[in-house]
């Protein structure tokens, strides 16, 4: 282990070069080669090499889909932290390859002051004061009124994208299905008000699933969707978690099956992605079957 | 295997013009590098905390770590995925070890991490090979060495904390790292050398 405030010699570096790679060294030592490396003009072969292996391993978890109105709320909280005047982008000149991408102009959006007490000088005394008068406590139902009424348009926003990214899962789902050969199967509950949605399958065994209408999972939680074909086993072809919105969308490949005619797609609710076998009940089921004659 | 060694990349890059967008103040780029790259973060994020909160936690806060310091990405350092899923993990490790609380935190700040973004071409080529292609270099490794792996990159424990975890002598584990590395750089690009050790 690296002392504090040591300065790790080329050697000491390229023999802690793996533990520094995967992150794994004590806070001192990541420091201290950090240290080193910012005033070294030798290069590091050893770090370098097996550095380079380091990116791969990223792309060995196994896959697993997050909940569908993830990136709505993403570009959602980038448009909050950006203001009032830099999104969405146009392109404003075409030409050649000199295509200029600038911000348009939009509505400033509403912005609420609230006076806390005891940060914005007026003190707790003042600020109950304003709502024992008539025009103070005017201004505060209308503070409570506004606050309320930003509350309910955010959460407008966030059902306007819950509504997009299922659309958007609906027309995947649709395109694998007009797939030469493809199969369409609607998904629904034992209950009319439960999950329902649509799924597609096609000969290559690409399957896509829509839904909506699902509770949403916590934990490692997840939503698996499998395919059941004749007196097969039911065969677990992918999970998917949901957000508060209760939209989830998948597309996977069903190793080993294409989802011949009169299989039938249906899912579950799993503790945790890699089941491999479904645990009841079948929260929602439906038999594809050609979507073209 | 399906790549060429220190191939540049492409001028017309989706990623990098997403990059000067967000570094322009366009927060619309992200939906692109989202869909792209939203699952494949996802997935690490949730390999390593193994909740699906945290997991999601982690992604936003790598995707607007891009979106606030868009201006510091350089591509020498690699690809923008590369970048990007460095910031993924980054955060989802400190998410696990601050719910395990027995590793000492790395610094809490915006910077995204340099650990993962050594100035390697080859770096970008391996990142670019298919999950198939990694999984199965990584199974071919020998078990004890993959272990020692995984307990750091996915575990995010230090390497005394996994020498600890399996009895083992310190050495032992740094050297079974070291191998396994050298072993899975080997199984991606089909190299002979240089000899374990």
């Amino acid at each position: 282990m690296a002392d504090p405030g040591s300065v790790l010699s080329h050697a000491e570096v390229e023999e802690l070069a793996p533990g520094f790679v995967l992150g794994a060294l004590d806070p001192e030592e990541m420091a201290a080669v950090r240290e080193h490396l910012a005033s070294c003009p030798l290069s590091h072969p050893v770090l370098e090499t097996l550095g380079a292996v380091v990116p791969a391993l990223a792309l060995a978890a196994p896959d697993t889909r997050p909940a569908l109105d993830l990136g709505a709320r993403i570009v959602a909280a980038a448009r909050r932290e950006a203001g009032p005047v830099s999104s969405p982008t146009a392109v404003t000149s075409t030409g050649d390859d000199a295509t200029v991408r600038a911000p348009l102009q939009r509505p400033a959006e509403p912005v609420v002051r609230l006076d806390v007490p005891g940060r914005s000088g007026r003190g707790l005394a003042a600020w109950l004061d304003a709502f024992r008068r008539p025009a103070g406590a005017f201004a505060a139902v209308a503070v409570v009124v506004v606050v309320a009424l930003v509350a309910w348009d955010l959460r407008l926003q966030q059902q306007v994208s819950d509504l997009d990214a299922y659309r958007t899962a609906v027309a995947q789902v649709l395109d694998a299905a007009a797939a030469p050969g493809g199969q369409l199967a609607v998904l629904a509950g034992a209950s009319g008000d439960g999950p329902s949605g649509l799924a597609a399958v096609t000969p290559g065994g690409h399957v896509a699933i829509a839904m909506r209408n699902l509770d949403p999972t916590s934990g490692t939680q997840v939503y698996e969707a499998w395919l059941i074909a004749g007196s097969e086993p039911p065969l677990p072809i992918g999970s998917f978690a949901v957000g508060s919105g209760g939209t989830g969308a998948l597309n996977a490949s069903a190793q080993g099956s294409t989802g011949g005619s009169g299989t039938v797609i249906a899912l579950t609710r799993e503790p945790g992605p890699g089941a491999t076998t479904p645990t009841l009940p079948i929260l929602a089921q439906g038999r594809a079957s050609a979507a073209t004659s | 295997m399906g790549f060429e060694a220190g191939l540049p990349a492409e001028p017309d890059d989706p990623d990098r013009a997403a990059i000067a967008r967000l570094a322009g103040g366009d927060p619309e780029a992200l939906e692109g590098l989202y869909g792209r790259y939203g699952t494949m973060a996802y997935s690490l994020a949730y390999r390593i905390t193994g909740d699906a909160t945290a997991a999601e936690d982690a992604v936003q806060e790598a995707f607007l770590g891009v979106w606030r310091n868009a201006a510091r990405y350089e591509a020498v350092r690699g690809s923008v995925r590369t970048w990007l899923l460095s910031i993924v993990h980054h955060r989802a490790i400190d998410s696990l070890r601050r719910r395990r609380a027995t590793t000492a935190l790395p610094e809490s700040d915006d910077v995204p991490p340099d650990v993962l973004t050594l100035p390697d071409p080859w770096g970008d080529v391996a990142a670019r090979l298919d999950r198939a292609e990694i999984q199965r270099a990584l199974a071919a490794i020998p078990a004890a060495q993959r272990q020692s792996i995984e307990l750091a990159y996915f575990g995010g424990l230090t390497q005394v904390e996994i020498a600890t975890r399996l009895e083992l002598p310190l050495g032992t584990v740094k050297s079974r790292q070291r191998l396994g590395l050298l072993a899975m750089r080997r199984a991606l690009t089909g190299e002979t050398g240089p000899a374990d050790g």
